[in-house]
């Protein structure tokens, strides 16, 4: 006897270039971050060393100095750690909130769904940088402050995300055999509607992350958010920006970070998406 | 004879793996000639249609034969070749006319459309397109001129559609199981509405169908399909009194019949297969109560490619 | 036990066209024990409408539907909670029927334990029997429904609705989205099933050659309205009402080949059902319309003794 095993979306996403090279980038990123998280940076990121400032690509500081001579090497790696954090936790509140009222607004429809759309189309309407550093700004720098600005400003991505495909599957014909069974709306709702509209919510999240990083990087950029002389990579390209001309790096390898671990989620949102959807994977 | 249409050893597979979807089809339409194609889904009836007139999906190819209309072939031909011929020689209609009509595009204007881009010696195009959609049974043809296709149901889109593609009175219209999504009623509308048509036109026509009722009343010749290949081909008479292969045989048992009979209806088991699974045998064995060795280790041929032919080693009322 | 509908309606809001759509314009009938009613009609006449408040998906806005003396309740809540097991729904397409992320097992089983209709440890082997009944082999129990033919799926959709063992089972459209070749097979199951268990159906079609079939009785509907009601042999061989005679035939017949007369068709087409026409909702189309079809909405009435017709013209 034979049996049949469904290839899980883990099999599939892995048949997929771009996501094993977003996975990639991603995970050098992260494990970069965590380098940095446990101390074990090279040099202490904050230790200034005049002697050495503005120095070039070298054996001891790899990415070079800064021109307080700091190294822009554990400086980069720690400023990754930041982003991560406050992408991380922004998304994860986004998600969670916007997912729960996504969820209630199409499954209840009626008054409760207006509210929640209209006031995730309030929020819609200013763009995403402007509104957040309005929040952060009645809020406060620290690093939490700048996640929950962020998490407002994406979680009506998340409404809008879940929403839509749960108005469309709670009209199959599916969910509505399982209710004439006399199955109890959490049981519909956990085992029959959720996991089809799962998908569209994971690849929002590989995606929603990258936003969140540029969106981190553009707040401290504007000397919103993380504070000197913490590093962030936003502060650091903002700081970097006089020096180009004659100290490129300080400019490039923060840049580059930052451009790294955006397309790295996206690519990994890509490979999600044609992964977790049927429809995208070849047959065979 | 004068042959319009030519279809020989044609077939059909996917561009990427040449997986074969049609698999060897011949056949040919004379003129003023009805031919039906009946078969389920996936046994290649739409997708022969399709290639006459170069319209396969992206992802399909030709894979060899010949599409001769009117002595030319059309699979070497251009696109502006084709082009000229599409809609102007041969028509089309298909299942749903809402996709094939553009949704913000007044009707009047679409229908226009389709004089203007060809060739032709039409001196009032107005007056044309009005008297055509009177001649399908639009009550008001110079509102509906004026409409789009939203305001109108699927069975007076459908009879747009027809409509237009009797503009310029083609020698042959392919019909894409026109009438499947419409309820009964209007089915027999529409289905009376063609058989008139082609009537006054003298025009040939192809008919797609899965519904062996439909075509009963409307064609002189059936083509029956199975998993990409012709199984049985006849005059009406011939399938639907003695068919001869033994799926033609089970279609027709598998139909509730009309005199109310409430026994078991004779079934055939099983579920056809891919075209490209079947290998060197016959594509029914597995399903066939006459089934032997041979037909599962030899593919029986068409029994030759005159108008009655039969794809099968031992076919209904031969002695064995 | 039977089922009764009496004088059901149901109305529709369409908000954005501020107007309302009438699925059902007062519907009575009677399905007793172990009978077949077939339902026949073209889109528009209420007939899937029909089927989901039987099975309580939604509540008539007028009339009462009982099942065995007992009303279900107004409360589409109420009545699947105490009478989800016993009146079951067999969808139209098997593709959109079946959860697409469950195994076939599983979703058979799920009924099983949600309802705790078997011990734990026999849960497994109801599941095969269930399979087996509607000839599914034992091993496609791990298969997803996408591996599975339409007619299989079907198949799993009809043991799904078994697993709660109902009386009922009311079918919408179950073989029209079926090759030809498969559709046989379905119905010879389905004669088979209510035998074997002693199920009652309500067997929806639009399709007469089907209804025919498996029908003891059969309700033709147009506009949300049953126009003729009757047993089978008098609704098909003696019909009365002009639109039943239509509908016979306009069945395509291949039996009857070529030569045929396109002349008895029917005109026209089914109204609007958001703005239905005065009177008689057929007599746009009727071929025998009288003046006072027009005015007065024709009632069901005995035309010979359990076989009731809504038109006075044919009653004379």
């Amino acid at each position: 006897m034979k049996t049949v095993r469904e290839k899980t979306w883990i099999n599939y996403y892995f048949k997929s270039t771009s996501g094993i090279v977003g996975l990639f980038l991603v995970s050098v990123m992260i494990t970069l971050s965590i380098v940095s998280a446990f101390s074990l940076a090279p040099i202490d990121p904050l230790e200034q060393n005049p002697i050495s400032a503005l120095q070039g690509p070298n054996s001891t500081y790899w990415f070079g100095t800064d021109q307080f001579g700091r190294d822009i090497f554990s400086r980069s790696i720690d400023g990754m750690r930041r982003s991560l954090s406050v992408a991380i936790l922004s998304v994860s509140i986004a998600a969670l909130v916007g997912v729960f009222l996504g969820v209630i607004g199409g499954l209840f429809g009626g008054w409760i769904d207006n509210i929640v759309v209209r006031s995730s189309d309030v929020i819609f309407a200013f763009p995403a940088i402007l509104l957040a550093l309005a929040i952060v700004n009645s809020l406060g720098n620290s690093w939490i402050d700048t996640s929950i600005a962020i998490a407002i400003v994406y979680t009506p991505i998340f409404i809008r995300v879940a929403r839509g495909p749960v108005l469309t599957v709670k009209e199959m014909d599916y969910v509505k055999s399982v209710r004439v069974l006399g199955f109890s709306t959490p049981r519909i709702l956990i085992r029959h509607l959720m996991p089809n509209v799962f998908a569209p919510i994971v690849v929002q999240i590989a995606l929603s992350l990258s936003w969140a990083i540029l969106t981190e990087s553009g707040l401290s950029f504007l000397g919103l958010g993380t504070q000197p002389p913490d590093a962030s990579l936003g502060l650091m390209v903002s700081e970097a920006q006089p020096l180009a001309a004659f100290a490129w790096w300080a400019l490039a390898f923060p840049s580059i970070f930052i451009t790294v671990v955006v397309v790295g989620l996206n690519l990994v949102g890509d490979g999600l998406r044609d992964a977790l959807d049927p429809a995208r994977r070849s047959s065979g | 004879m004068n042959k319009l249409l030519e279809i020989s050893n044609l077939s059909v597979v996917i561009a990427e793996d040449e997986r074969v979807l049609v698999n060897d089809v011949s056949f040919a339409i004379e003129p003023g000639e009805a031919v039906g194609v009946v078969g389920e889904s996936g046994s290649g009836k739409t997708l022969s249609a399709l290639s006459i007139l170069g319209l396969l999906a992206r992802g399909l190819k030709i894979g060899s034969g010949e599409v001769k209309f009117q002595g030319d072939n059309l699979i070497q031909a251009s696109d502006e070749t084709l082009r000229k011929i599409r809609g102007n020689e041969i028509a089309m209609i298909y299942q749903d006319p809402m996709t094939a009509l553009n949704p913000v595009m007044k009707l009047g204007d679409q229908l226009l459309e389709v004089l203007n881009s060809h060739e032709n010696s039409i001196a009032k195009p107005r007056e044309h397109v009005l008297e055509g959609l009177a001649a399908v049974g639009i009550p008001d043809p110079k509102r509906a001129f004026e409409s789009y296709p939203h305001e109108f149901s699927g069975g007076m889109r459908q009879r747009v559609m027809i409509a237009m593609s009797l503009l310029l009175s083609p020698k042959l219209l392919i019909a894409d199981e026109p009438t499947t999504a419409l309820d009964v009623t209007i089915q027999r509308q529409i289905l009376a509405l063609v058989a008139k048509e082609r009537r006054r036109r003298n025009m040939s026509m192809l008919w797609i169908t899965h519904d062996l009722g439909v075509v009963a009343n409307l064609v002189d010749r059936v083509i029956v399909m199975y998993a990409g290949r012709i199984v049985e081909v006849g005059t009406v008479k011939e399938i639907f009194n003695s068919p001869k292969h033994p799926y033609t045989v089970g279609l027709l048992a598998s139909l509730p019949a009309a005199d109310s009979s409430k026994d078991k209806l004779a079934s055939i088991p099983g579920v056809p297969p891919k075209p490209w699974q079947v290998g060197d045998s016959c594509a029914f064995s597995p399903r066939c109560w006459k089934s032997e060795e041979n037909c599962r280790s030899k593919r029986p041929e068409l029994s030759d490619r005159s108008a009655s032919a039969v794809a099968c080693f031992f076919p209904e009322g031969s002695s064995r | 036990m039977s089922l009764k509908v009496d004088g059901v309606i149901k109305r529709y809001k369409v908000r954005a066209k501020k107007s309302t759509i009438s699925a059902l314009n007062g519907v009575s009938l009677e399905v007793k024990r172990g009978e077949t009613l077939g339902i026949v009609g073209e889109s528009g006449c209420g007939k899937s409408t029909l089927a989901r408040l039987i099975v309580g998906l939604e509540p008539p806005t007028e009339g009462t539907l009982t099942w065995n003396e007992e009303v279900l309740g107004k409360s589409v809540r109420n009545s699947l909670k105490s009478h989800h097991s016993k009146i079951q729904l067999v969808f139209q397409d098997p593709y959109s029927s079946l959860n697409p992320r469950q195994t076939i097992g599983s979703c058979v089983a799920e009924v099983i334990k949600t309802h705790q209709l078997r011990a734990v440890d026999q849960v497994d082997s109801r599941v095969t029997e269930l399979l087996s009944v509607v000839g599914i082999p034992m091993d496609m129990k791990n298969r997803f429904p996408h591996q599975l033919s339409g007619g299989q799926r079907q198949r799993v959709a009809i043991a799904r609705a078994l697993a709660a063992e109902p009386d009922l089972l009311v079918l919408d459209e179950p073989v029209s989205a079926l090759d030809v070749s498969v559709r046989a097979d379905v119905m010879n199951l389905l004669v088979d099933l209510k035998e074997r268990f002693s199920l009652t159906y309500i067997f929806i079609s639009h399709d007469l050659s089907m209804v025919r079939h498996i029908s003891d009785e059969i309700a033709v509907m147009y506009l949300g309205r049953i126009v003729e009601l009757g047993s089978w042999s008098e609704v098909l061989n003696s019909p009365r009402h002009p639109y039943t005679r239509a509908l016979i035939d306009s069945i395509p017949d291949h039996t009857k080949i070529q030569g045929i007369d396109f002349e008895n068709v029917l005109e026209g087409e089914v109204p609007d059902p958001a703005n239905l026409p005065n009177g008689c909702a057929f007599h746009l189309r009727c071929p025998i319309a009288k003046p006072n079809c027009r005015i007065e909405v024709p009632a069901l009435k005995v035309a010979k003794a359990s076989h009731l017709v809504a038109c006075p013209e044919v009653l004379k």
